[in-house]
């Protein structure tokens, strides 16, 4: 720690007399940091743990511990005696009116030197995770990196700190005030990947058609594991921005994309969206959508009805490869199937998931399938 | 090449690796390579470089003033020696701006060449086409064209260039991360997305001097591009290398197809254009058309037409137009036209059914309209018309007569009519739509079986 910096988290001895201080006066020896961890397993956030030795006496000792210019929560501090803890008791601990300090009020059985752990939970330090992939030229696995990235804005410069983060050993870093620091700290190759085209009824236009000069973008994603068989699963792997390469095949990579990867616990998948295919064109219709089995009051009013309801999707691959398309209905309220000409299973009450396999395009032209949904919605109150 | 992204290396004697001195070598590109996309402002560089390392630690200093260079994305990578090359760390020292550090270990001393990547904003291309229309406008000559635009900030010289087709996935703009204080920023501020800025290309372009020559490859032709498919884009290679120095623009002909097989497609359709016929040009991305060897980018294309035998042009029309896939169909909407004429006419209407509730009043009825529709094309070449009909209920039976040529149902409201007119030619067509309101609606289903 530089001496300049020294200044912003001091820590005094106040030897005390009488049991009453009128004021504090801070004039001993400041004593020196020594070991520091910079713990950084929880993202909200950072806790810092010093150690320094006190000169303590026997009966009551007062310890000023002040900061300026880094925000410490001041209600995270705490003070843990590690050489006699048997002798040392904190008695209180008091804040000073207007100043970023407080004083612990210490009482020791005898004269020592006691060594105390100091931990407090500051801001403006912390880590991110980045990842960066490269997937190979048949998209069915990825060289994954991950990095670290520290970012020290608290105002205070760390010389030598033992950074911690969940998992994995310490090591050993030291980060200035306002320096950014990136270390690679996972690297795993060959990580298998499913390639996922989605198509969310809900979410995206139904007929090209209609959008004059603006294509439908069906999203895909690479999903990954984090299992043993991936050749990961050691431990979660935290959240960050991954950005996705692909090796072209002529040693070199283009640029597919970058998602924000969210913490996936072990046993647990990934996904993350790359971009849009715009090769897999959807065409959705609605055919018939009337009422049936109308039920009417006393006063001939309709109160209830069921409907009759028909999809007709078209849906073309003009990729040379296959593709599996997942494909989501949505059909709100009590409803049965009529008919439907293809295998699908229920996603939840409201929703149903198709897995839609796409042969590749061929001389004949493109790879097209029909899905034909015939469904009643039932007990429909107008 | 300006001397905007430079690059030192360090011996560093001390452990602290601002030690600024000591300079020892500042190796230029060997080669450089640009991936440039146009869904995003966005271009991957990737350079080659030989830097000259000692053995145990390093410092190299790579820094990037003035341009508009995402320092979160650079990556270095040892093309020799990797086992024994450690690079340990990229340190964006504090106080210091536009400046990245990395701390390298080498086992090895002497030259190592690496490739250095990343991403950069300010260079964008995107397509345009030319497309010339026969006189007896059955085929057409198709021109598409690349043109390359560097603002970067930075010039690169002979450049691999290459173009990515395609929609990529990205959170932040590269501009935006380019000119952050901070590479990732300050831990408890929100990173917030900035607006996206417009880009004013067109702006910028107009105030710029445009070098619009083709790019002549030394065999005396216009270079070739090399398109490929990778995942869900096209990449295209162009040949050799190029040289765009900021501010530049670069054009390049992407294919040149002549005699591609067009349909002349007029449509009618009154909720979408209005009272007015709409031409299109049709055509396929596929190979009957001398077309689907790739997909074909997005882009503006200028129709014209051949006029007289002089080689003298007339000009058509313009039409913006998505991406087209191999083996899709091309619809290019010209825009309005008078020569080719749809009239609906209403000739008879009347309501009939009537379903009464038990206080009296009406609960169904049906009401039923003629139209008569009149096509005429005016001009000297056939064409090909869809008309088609919306209604509002999908409660609905139709009968038609006359020369209605094909007929289609769309969706359950909409029904389409494609006819085909000689030149100067007119056809006529009736059809009647009885369609089912209130309690009626319930012997809709009886009436249709």
């Amino acid at each position: 720690m530089n001496s300049k910096r020294i200044k912003l988290i001091a820590i005094m001895l106040l030897l005390v007399g009488s049991g009453v201080v009128q004021a504090r006066i801070k004039l001993v020896a400041l004593p020196e940091r020594a070991a520091t961890v910079i713990r950084l397993d929880n993202p909200q956030a950072t806790l810092i743990e010093e150690e320094r030795v006190l000169t303590l006496q026997k009966g009551l000792n007062k310890v000023d511990f002040s900061w300026k210019g880094v925000s410490i929560d001041a209600d995270s501090i705490r003070l843990v005696a590690l050489d006699h803890p048997e002798k040392v008791t904190l008695l209180s601990v008091s804040y000073p009116p207007n100043e970023a300090a407080l004083v612990w009020d210490i009482s020791s059985s005898d004269n020592f030197a006691e060594r105390v752990r100091i931990s407090y939970l500051l801001s403006f330090i912390d880590r991110l995770i980045t990842y960066t992939a490269i997937a190979d030229k048949a998209e069915t696995q990825l060289d994954i990196k991950s990095f670290l990235v520290l970012r020290n804005f608290s105002g205070e410069d760390f010389d030598k700190a033992r950074v911690l983060l969940d998992y994995g050993e310490a090591f050993e870093q030291g980060i200035d005030h306002e320096e950014t620091k990136q270390m690679l700290f996972l690297k795993a190759d060959k990580v298998p990947i499913t390639k996922i085209w989605t198509f969310d009824a809900a979410k995206l236009p139904w007929d090209p058609e209609q959008l004059e000069n603006r294509n439908v973008g069906i999203p895909v994603s690479y999903r990954i594991v984090n299992d043993t068989k991936s050749g990961l699963g050691e431990f979660a792997l935290w959240g960050g921005k991954a950005r996705i390469f692909q090796d072209d095949g002529h040693n070199s990579t283009i640029f597919l994309g970058e998602d924000i990867a969210n913490l996936v616990p072990v046993g647990e998948k990934m996904e993350l969206y790359i971009g849009d295919s715009r090769d897999i064109v959807v065409t959705q219709r609605k055919m018939t959508d009337t009422q049936i089995n109308i039920r009417r009051n006393n006063k001939d009013r309709i109160v209830l009805f069921d409907t009759d309801e028909e999809i007709v999707a078209k849906i073309e691959n003009f990729k040379d490869s296959p593709a599996i398309l997942t494909m989501l209905q949505h059909i709100p309220g009590q409803w049965d199937m009529e008919k439907c000409n293809m295998q699908y299973k229920r996603k939840d009450a409201y929703a149903i998931e198709f897995e839609i396999e796409l042969l590749g395009r061929t001389e004949k032209g493109p790879a097209a399938k029909e899905l034909k949904v015939h469904y009643h919605r039932r007990n429909v109150r107008p | 090449m300006r001397r905007l992204i430079s690059l030192l290396i360090i011996v560093v004697i001390s452990p602290v690796a601002l030690a600024k001195v000591d300079l020892v070598t500042l190796p230029s590109r060997d080669t450089v390579q640009l991936t440039i996309y146009n869904s995003a402002d966005m271009t991957l560089v990737r350079e080659s470089r030989a830097l000259t390392l000692k053995e145990g630690k390093n410092s190299l200093q790579f820094s990037w003033a003035n341009t508009l260079i995402d320092p979160t994305s650079l990556e270095m990578l040892p093309k020799a020696d990797a086992d024994k090359i450690d690079i340990a760390e990229l340190v964006y020292p504090p106080r210091v701006t536009n400046l990245g550090l990395w701390n390298i270990e080498s086992g090895v001393s002497g030259k190592v060449p690496v490739e250095i990547t990343y991403l950069t904003s300010g260079l964008s291309w995107r397509a345009f086409y030319m497309g010339t229309l026969t006189e007896d406008e059955k085929t057409m000559r198709l021109q598409g064209y690349v043109r390359v635009t560097n603002n970067s900030g930075e010039d690169y010289e002979n450049a691999q260039t290459r173009l990515i087709v395609g929609t990529v996935h990205i959170l932040d703009e590269i501009a935006e991360l380019a000119r952050r204080q901070y590479p990732y920023g300050r831990p408890g501020e929100i990173v917030s997305v900035p607006e996206a800025v417009p880009m004013d290309r067109e702006e910028r372009m107009r105030a710029r001097v445009v070098f619009e020559a083709k790019s002549v490859s030394l065999a005396g032709r216009p270079k070739e591009i090399r398109k490929e498919g990778l995942s869900e884009y096209f990449l295209y290679t162009i040949e050799g290398t190029e040289t765009i120095p900021t501010g530049w623009s670069k054009r390049l002909l992407s294919f040149d197809i002549d005699e591609v097989p067009v349909i002349n497609l007029y449509k009618y359709e009154e909720e979408r254009y209005g009272r007015n016929v709409v031409r299109f040009l049709s055509f396929k991305n596929d190979e009957e058309h001398k077309l689907g060897q790739t997909p074909i980018p997005g882009g503006l294309l200028k129709v014209y037409r051949a006029a007289g035998g002089q080689g003298h042009l007339s000009y058509t029309g313009q039409s913006l137009f998505k991406y087209i896939p191999v083996d899709e169909d091309v619809e290019l909407n010209l825009g309005a036209v008078a020569d080719v004429v749809v009239e609906p006419t209403l000739m008879d209407f009347k309501t009939e059914n009537y379903r009464f509730d038990n206080r009296g009043n009406i609960s169904g009825w049906d009401e039923i309209q003629t139209f008569t529709i009149e096509a005429r094309n005016t001009r000297d070449i056939s064409v090909m018309i869809e008309i088609q009909r919306n209604f509002d209920t999908p409660y609905w039976n139709l009968e038609k007569s006359g020369d209605f040529g094909k007929f289609a149902k769309i969706d359950m409201d909409t029904v389409k009519f494609t006819l085909n007119l000689q030149p100067r030619s007119t056809k006529t067509f009736q059809y009647t739509i009885r369609a089912y309101h209130g309690t009626r609606q319930e012997n809709w289903r009886e009436s249709s079986q």
